[in-house]
């Protein structure tokens, strides 16, 4: 087991690198930098020595797999380096903001869950579609959660609810199926003719092996969410990764944007990795390899 | 306390029957000369049918089909996948139930068990006496108490059978908590003691395993534990063997006749392999197309079938008391579609000895011979003078 985690884990390191590689050509594809953005507004009034005074500050001049290594070396110190645009440094633009699209995806995919497992296997059961409506009410603005439980609670489960219930619908129909599947399984029929109690038989034998393919779609959903939900930040007014995501291509901010495109990989990663310590940990078949 | 059961059991069989229960000595011989067996010469068989005899008088019934009929409601119409079947089993004893693939054996015994697949499975008709009881009539908690405390089933395919994310502790102890009350400390140990019954070493370790780390032969012997945890009085084995290679089919069938003695449980044996039958049946009831056609003593069937079923499926398998015979016939044809039964004999379109009544009426389950010997075929007279099956 900890040996088969074990090579997962290494596994992620040449990922993360080719992640880092990808973004870095791609970025640079997009026509545009950020120079050129910031003083287009004033068309004319800056002169090209300005402008190439200003690329040679923020290194845009040095040839492309120089400014990779420089970028890549920072970021194995975990220095991420200052926004292009701001000149803030990114780690701390991201921080807050981070926690806010992290709070929100923990939360959806809380309500997802609590809602999804038990809607799935009574659907399962039952043989229904189900169909709930939710009402929210627009927060306020946001106050991290050490600050004020309440209050932060109180602003994040409205959009949490609204992500979380769509997320649930896909959730809740992949329970509904993989539960569907192995009620018809062979071991299914030896727990029955074993004479144990229908729940039991649910809970014990048929979920535990439902589950697989439900912590699939879970985990990547929330993965996606981390990402930032553009709309749903718009709509409830959220500052998160969403919105400095379209910030950051806006503004051609390099530095920002491939900080953001690796913060989303890693998560992906990472999500991945405990994905399959999940599955090792539910199928003893992963675990005992 | 659960040595204590097995050791009731064994009391209770020598009480019923002193010649069986008795004789320590002899059983342990029995056991030794387990794993050679598979080539024993047929002489030896003899005491098989000859049990079954001697308890016949002894015992009572155990269960009793009458009459089922369990349907499956399909696109292409209803299936009658056990058409008005009756047969019984008598306490200790073991019977064969036996035929090709399709012809219902599963489906009843999975209606026994009241398992068959809802909601296109039913059970449309007839009793299932157990002990007295119409298992039909019970309700569905009823019906659970009965079911592995009972009455233990072992299905045909080990691989897909256990639950690949439970450790085998787990699947063996669950059913002794939930029915015989048992600590998870006590189940522990009366698991320890079923897996080392049934021949798998290191019980303790093999506890703490999981089914993917077992062979074919090690799970289904793991089922035979399941099926036999809670004492049941039957046990119904739906091909026990088929999935699993030629000598180790041989050892899980010696073990399974093994303990069905010293336990004294019942056994239900689904095959369709009658070689298989002669060496380990009292009474085989050979099936086709959801019907019974022809039953008696393992030793009758053998030796002298009187359905040209019987016959066809006797020269389809190889005897071991005919070394030097070279050929096999199959059976030619294929078994009728269960949605559109003939009115007639449904063998009649394989049947060599077909004649014109046996496409117009269908022959009853009638008496050809002393010592509860029956056939459903017109012709069985004709067939009495074939004498030696194997022409
Ligand atoms: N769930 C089901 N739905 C429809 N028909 C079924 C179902 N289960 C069984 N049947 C039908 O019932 C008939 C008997 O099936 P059964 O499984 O009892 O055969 P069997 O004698 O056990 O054969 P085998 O040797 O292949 O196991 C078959 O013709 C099959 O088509
Ligand atoms: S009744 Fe006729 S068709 Fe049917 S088995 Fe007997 S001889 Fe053959
Ligand atoms: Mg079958």
């Amino acid at each position: 087991m900890a040996k088969y985690l074990l090579k997962r884990f290494f596994l992620m390191l040449p990922t993360l690198f080719g992640v880092a590689l990808v973004t870095f050509v791609l970025i640079r594809v997009i026509p545009g930098d950020v120079v050129e953005l910031r003083y287009s507004g004033d068309r004319g009034a800056v002169s090209q020595e300005v402008i190439d005074q200003e690329r040679h500050r923020i290194g845009l001049d040095q040839p492309v797999w120089r400014q990779f290594f420089t970028w890549l070396a920072g970021i194995v110190r975990l220095d991420f380096g200052t926004s292009m645009w701001t000149g803030a440094p990114i780690l701390q633009e991201i921080k807050l903001r981070f926690a806010l699209s992290l709070q929100v995806a923990i939360m959806a995919t809380i309500v997802a869950v609590v809602l999804a497992i038990p809607l799935g296997v009574l659907a399962a059961l039952k043989h229904l579609f189900l169909l709930i409506v939710f009402k929210w009410l627009p927060p306020m603005v946001y106050t991290p959660f050490w600050v004020s439980p309440r209050q932060n609670l109180a602003q994040l489960i409205w959009p949490a609810l609204a992500v979380g219930y769509r997320y649930s619908a896909v959730a809740t129909r992949m329970t509904r199926s993989a539960m569907l599947e192995v009620l018809r399984e062979d071991y299914i029929r030896t727990a029955r003719a074993k004479g144990l109690v229908q729940n039991l038989i649910l809970s014990r034998h048929a979920l535990k092996n439902a589950m697989l393919p439900v912590l699939t779609v879970v985990a990547i959903e929330f993965a996606f969410l981390i990402g930032g939900l553009v709309v749903t930040e718009q709509v409830f007014n959220l500052n998160g990764i969403g919105l400095l995501f379209v910030q950051a291509v806006a503004h051609r901010d390099y530095t920002l944007l491939q900080a953001l495109v690796m913060l989303v990989a890693g998560m992906f990663i990472l999500v991945n990795f405990l994905m399959d310590a999940a599955y090792a940990w539910l199928d003893p078949r992963i675990r005992y390899r | 306390m659960p040595a204590l059961a097995v050791a009731r059991f064994e009391r209770r069989l020598c009480r019923r029957n002193p010649v069986l229960g008795g004789g320590r000595k002899e059983r342990a011989v029995r056991r030794a000369t387990t794993v050679g067996r598979g080539a024993k010469p047929p002489a030896e068989c003899d005491e098989v049918p000859l049990r079954g005899a001697t308890l016949r008088g002894v015992v009572g019934t155990l269960l009793e089909v009458r009459n089922l009929q369990t349907h499956f409601a399909t696109r292409g119409g209803v299936v009658r996948a056990v058409d008005g079947v009756s047969w019984d089993v008598r306490e200790g004893e073991t019977v064969a139930l036996v035929g090709e693939s399709g012809c219902g054996k599963s489906v009843s015994a999975l209606s026994i068990m009241r398992l068959v697949a809802a909601p296109a499975g039913r059970i449309v008709g007839g009793q299932i006496l157990f002990k007295g009881r119409d298992l039909l009539r019970l309700g569905e908690e009823e019906m659970r108490r009965v079911r592995g405390r009972e009455i233990g089933m072992v299905f045909q395919e080990p691989m897909t059978s256990l639950n690949p994310v439970l450790n085998i502790g787990r699947q063996l102890t669950e059913g002794l908590e939930i029915h015989l009350k048992l600590s998870p400390a006590d189940a522990r140990r009366r698991a320890e003691e079923l897996l080392a019954m049934v021949g798998i070493s290191d019980p303790g370790r093999r506890l703490r395993q999981y089914p993917h780390q077992f062979s074919g032969g090690m799970r289904q012997r793991m089922m035979i534990a399941m099926a036999l945890a809670c004492n049941p009085s039957l046990v119904l084995a739906d091909e026990p063997t088929t999935a699993l290679d030629v000598t180790i089919q041989a050892q899980i069938l010696e073990l399974m006749k093994d303990l069905s003695r010293r336990l004294g449980v019942a056994m239900l044996i689904i095959t369709h392999n009658l070689g298989v039958v002669a060496r380990y049946a009292d009474r085989v009831n050979v099936m086709y197309a959801g019907r019974i056609v022809e039953r008696a003593t393992a030793r009758e069937v053998y030796g002298r079938p009187r359905h040209p079923y019987t016959l066809g499926l006797l020269r389809s398998v190889p005897r071991l008391d005919e070394p030097r015979r070279a050929r096999l016939t199959p059976i030619e044809g294929q078994p009728p579609d269960l949605t559109r039964l003939p009115p007639g004999c449904a063998f009649a379109p394989r049947c060599a000895f077909c004649v014109e009544r046996c496409t117009r009426e269908a022959p009853p389950l009638a008496e050809v011979d002393a010592g509860g010997h029956v056939s459903a075929c017109w012709e069985a007279a004709r067939l009495e003078r074939v004498g030696e099956p194997v022409r």
